[in-house]
């Protein structure tokens, strides 16, 4: 069970209970091709299909790509971990980081019809994901939840 | 990620396989810099065996669009799979790249 301390506006996790899938990574962006395979497997057992993976794949890629470049400065040696439920249909993704927790409302994307490089990141994720939380974390950093539900087929 | 390049005629053809994102995309970068550098014209990016794409990729293509369109040179994207191209709906960017179905039709004059 996950809690949050609304005084302290920090969410934890009952240690007792253990995520489905957690892994803990480096932030070297080396690994995002890792993250994908393990969020790709994931988003099917949820019951997506290539698209709704596709999408779920962008914005985990890119909720990544943030943390370490944003979260961490790009230092490649600092922690990153996941914790992964599925409970079809419905995906959800943890990422959390140990850097300093940043006020969501400073997360922000830049117009779209600025044609620049980068500042895309943020909008690519919350257009893709059903669901984009960012929270404190009992670490000082941030907890980002991304939750996405598949479709119900029709019958 | 794999970046192939090679000259035709007056174009200039990178044929990128596999995926890009925030650690493959400065390889792409490299090479396109070098291209921009020698202020080749028309540029031919073959996106039709890249199987995934994030922001920092198209980063890079803005950039070498900008920095091409500084000499009035060209830069063409074809082969763009349903998954990358729906990438480029979201930014809002398939209005501002040449895209093209093919190859063929990427390199044409």
């Amino acid at each position: 069970m996950t809690t949050t301390d609304s005084a302290r506006g920090e969410v934890s996790r009952d240690d007792s209970e253990l995520p489905e899938v957690s892994c803990t990574l480096t932030s070297h962006p080396k690994y995002l091709p890792l993250v994908r395979a393990i969020v790709q497997e994931g988003a099917l057992l949820a019951g997506f299909d290539h698209e709704g993976t596709h999408e779920i794949l962008l914005a985990v890629t890119e909720a990544v790509a943030n943390v370490i470049r944003h979260a961490y400065n790009s230092q490649t040696d600092q922690r990153i971990d996941f914790e992964l439920s599925v409970d079809a249909p419905v995906f959800r993704l943890d990422i959390i980081d140990y850097a300093t927790f940043v006020d969501p409302s400073l997360i922000a994307s830049r117009p779209l019809d600025e044609i620049r490089p980068g500042g895309l990141g943020v909008h690519l994720i919350k257009t893709t994901m059903d669901s984009v939380e960012y929270q404190k974390n009992r670490h000082g950093g941030t907890t980002l939840t991304l939750v996405k539900t598949a479709p119900s087929l029709s019958t | 990620m794999k970046v192939t390049q090679e000259v035709r005629g007056s174009a200039t053809l990178f044929v990128v396989e596999g995926q890009v994102d925030m650690h493959t995309s400065p390889e792409l970068r490299t090479h396109l810099r070098d291209a921009l550098g020698a202020e080749a014209s028309p540029l031919v990016v073959d996106l039709s065996s890249v199987g995934f794409i994030d922001s920092s990729g198209l980063a890079t293509l803005i950039e070498a669009l900008q920095a091409v369109g500084k000499y009035g040179g060209k830069l063409r994207l074809c082969g763009l799979a349903p998954d990358v191209r729906k990438l480029f709906d979201l930014a809002q960017l398939s209005t501002i790249f040449d895209l093209r179905d093919s190859q063929d039709d990427a390199m044409a004059d």
